[in-house]
């Protein structure tokens, strides 16, 4: 080859990031990533500066959440790459693909304490799917191709490549490979013929079954399917926080979510059910409570994609690694049609004893719950919801009617605060077709409220929605009810606080910062609903607005979230009020 | 709770740099104490083979198996009761 036909390796790394298919890159430039930057502004993908580097990671994540492709980030080394770790541990958890690549200091520098230099590589491993680090040009090509498939490939999540400085300037020819093949990774798994015969078995006897419908259902693509064996079986279908919207939520069958927070019907129809066909889940702790008397009358089927996560947490009867789509594809054929009609009538019962509800606690005050069901009435259920973390996240779950995946997207796992902003704004970049809501709480919002600039410089229409109570609500309702209502470390306003938190200065303010004005700062359209009889004309004004917009509300600080399952209990132990 | 009993580990991996740190992380990092390891060459140069004792019940030991395997760089793991 000749030498004119040589690249440097940050060329083809952006070569090769748009080879894989990246449509948006998020990032933040340094030195070690300077080389990386240069090629940017003749990149065939476009570029969207964040404002802090975690940003970065949840706005990545956020587009993946929304589109199904793969989410890319750039940062430098030491300190940008540190900073991605909470949104790559968040991906991780939920099981989102992610790219990001990481400048790091030039081989020869590595393991000398250099100037902004740490061990991502060692540092990452714990919260992603794989790391690279990649030691000579050569490699850059093959490494983000890998990259690309390791993250979107089995169970998805993100993959790190750290790229030293130098390994950006070499120079060389490798091209961009036509397919990918390792060596010891293939996740591709199918269910045997056995294990079919055995599920539409099962299905075909069951007869209280019910569905638990989670995030892989999504990622799957496999919502469709789902509806199809609800229907055709008339099994009640309950999901979990990640699955909302694979189940349409106004159909009859839906139980909407389960666990922790979860609808009473739900709950109480998995107590009961005698099959549960656990679809793309993990049985995480915030869905089970008491795990030995989670489902204690079941049978358990557990399809999922990772090998790992069946029978991880609770005994399965049939465990099947396979993806959720391909077994529904094939199962959905062999299944009889049942109407189940004394199950439905008993869950009929619950639904209707214990609908999802609240009271109003003072008459001139906004309800939190209210905001939600404004959201979900002037949007027609059709926005894509973005949460934070904490009570706003749960009134979302439960009070907007989810009837469409990738409509719902919040930080589950991990259970980031802070993702709310960001993540909206990478969802807006992937989702330009859907009116993108994102309802924050004023704890999480104050996290990553410098990403509300970035949503301003490109026009995104989102409707950021801080529900404030002054307070960190869902901590707050934990120290009530569990803490004999010392609450330490979660007042945010001035006059609540425990006497150790008091300011020295009297303010004459209670809500700080003033969060209306802080978004004008940053050049959103802003406004304050305090009047309840305000609240709906607002949000539907905000949601026919093509700007970017930010409602604050304010709402009455001692709402709590229920029903409430208390962790690690059984079903009985739920509290309604 | 079943009894914690000694497990013999044998993982053949991808002879790749970071693969040991992986590995001996997602058993550690789950608070699992690794009692002996030993990691040398197979006739092949390209894979590694480490030998990994463990104390735990058949649950975890196969939970840290199937986590194993999913690992990007494992080729294969097999275990044995070791007592």
């Amino acid at each position: 080859m000749k030498k004119e036909n040589k690249k440097t390796g940050a060329q083809v790394l952006v070569d090769s990031l748009a080879k894989a298919g990246t449509k948006v890159l998020f990032g933040y430039p340094g030195g070690t990533v300077l080389d990386i930057f240069n090629c940017l502004p003749e990149a065939p993908f476009q570029f969207v500066l964040g404002r802090h580097e975690q940003g970065c990671a949840h706005m990545a994540d956020g587009y993946a959440r929304a589109t199904g492709r793969v989410g890319v980030c750039l940062v430098t080394s030491g300190p940008g790459a540190t900073n991605t770790v909470t949104g790559l541990a968040t991906a991780n958890m939920d099981g989102i693909p992610l790219v990001c690549i990481t400048g790091q200091v030039p081989l020869d520098y590595i393991g000398t304490d250099a100037f902004q230099e740490a061990d991502v590589c060692g540092i990452c491993r714990a919260v992603t799917k794989h790391t690279f680090l990649v030691k000579s040009a050569d490699e850059i090509p093959e490494t983000v191709a890998e990259a690309f498939y390791i993250a979107s490939h089995g169970k998805p999540g993100p993959v790190v490549i750290d790229v030293p400085k130098n390994v950006q300037r070499e120079l060389t020819s490798a091209q961009y490979p036509e397919r990918v093949s390792l060596r010891a990774y293939h996740p591709e798994s199918m269910a045997t013929a056995t294990q079919m015969a055995k599920l539409a078995k099962l299905i075909n006897e069951a007869k209280r079954p019910v569905i638990y419908a989670g995030g892989g259902v999504i990622a799957s693509g496999a919502a469709k399917d789902v509806a199809q064996l609800a229907e055709k079986a008339q099994i009640p279908v309950a999901t979990t926080m990640m699955g909302l919207g694979a189940f349409d939520e106004n159909n009859p069958l839906s139980l909407r979510m389960a666990g922790m927070h979860g609808n009473a019907a739900a709950n109480y129809a998995i107590n009961k059910t005698d099959l549960l066909i656990a679809l793309g889940v993990r049985f995480n702790d915030r869905i089970t409570g008491q795990l030995s008397k989670y489902a204690r009358n079941a049978k358990i089927i557990h399809v999922d994609c990772d090998p790992a996560s069946i029978s991880k947490n609770v005994h399965t009867h049939l465990g099947i690694v396979a993806d959720v789509k391909d077994v529904l594809t094939t199962v959905n054929s062999r299944i009889k049609t049942a109407e189940h009609k004394e199950w439905l009538a008993e869950i009929g019962e619950w639904k209707k004893k214990y609908p999802v509800s609240y009271r109003k606690m003072h008459e001139n005050v906004i309800m939190p719950q209210q905001v939600i069901e404004a959201i979900d009435k002037h949007s027609k259920g059709e926005a894509v919801i973005v949460t934070d973390v904490g009570q706003n996240q749960m009134w979302s779950a439960q009070f907007f009617r989810h009837n469409l995946p990738r409509h719902f997207i919040s930080s589950g796992g991990m259970g980031t605060m802070g993702f709310g902003i960001p993540a909206a704004i990478g969802a807006a970049f992937g989702n330009d077709s859907s009116k993108i809501v994102c309802v924050c709480g004023d704890g999480g919002a104050q996290m990553t409220f410098e990403e509300v600039v970035v949503a301003v410089e490109h026009k995104l229409p989102i409707v950021f929605v801080v529900i404030n109570n002054g307070c960190l609500g869902m901590v707050r309702q934990w120290q009530e009810l569990f803490y004999s209502k010392r609450y330490s470390g979660s007042i945010l306003t001035v006059k609540d606080r425990l006497a150790n938190e008091r300011l020295e200065q009297d303010l004459n303010y209670d809500y700080l910062p003033d969060i209306v004005k802080l978004a004008q700062a940053h050049g959103a359209n802003a406004m304050r609903v305090i009047d309840p009889a305000k609240l709906d004309s607002t949000i539907a004004k905000a949601i026919a607005s093509n700007k970017t917009t930010l409602i604050e509300v304010i709402v009455e600080p001692r709402a709590n979230v229920y029903p409430m399952q208390p962790g690690g209990q059984p079903v009985e132990s739920m509290i309604f009020e | 709770m079943k009894k914690d009993e000694l497990h013999r580990l044998n993982c053949f991996v991808e002879n790749k740099p970071g693969v040991l740190a992986r590995i001996v992380g997602l058993i550690s990092g789950r608070g699992y104490n690794i009692q002996t390891l030993s990691v040398g060459p197979t006739e092949d140069g390209t894979v590694s083979r480490m030998k990994i004792d463990v104390l735990g019940n058949d649950s975890v030991i196969n939970q840290i198996i199937l986590q194993l395997r999913n690992q990007v760089n494992v080729i294969e793991v097999t275990s044995r009761r070791k007592s």
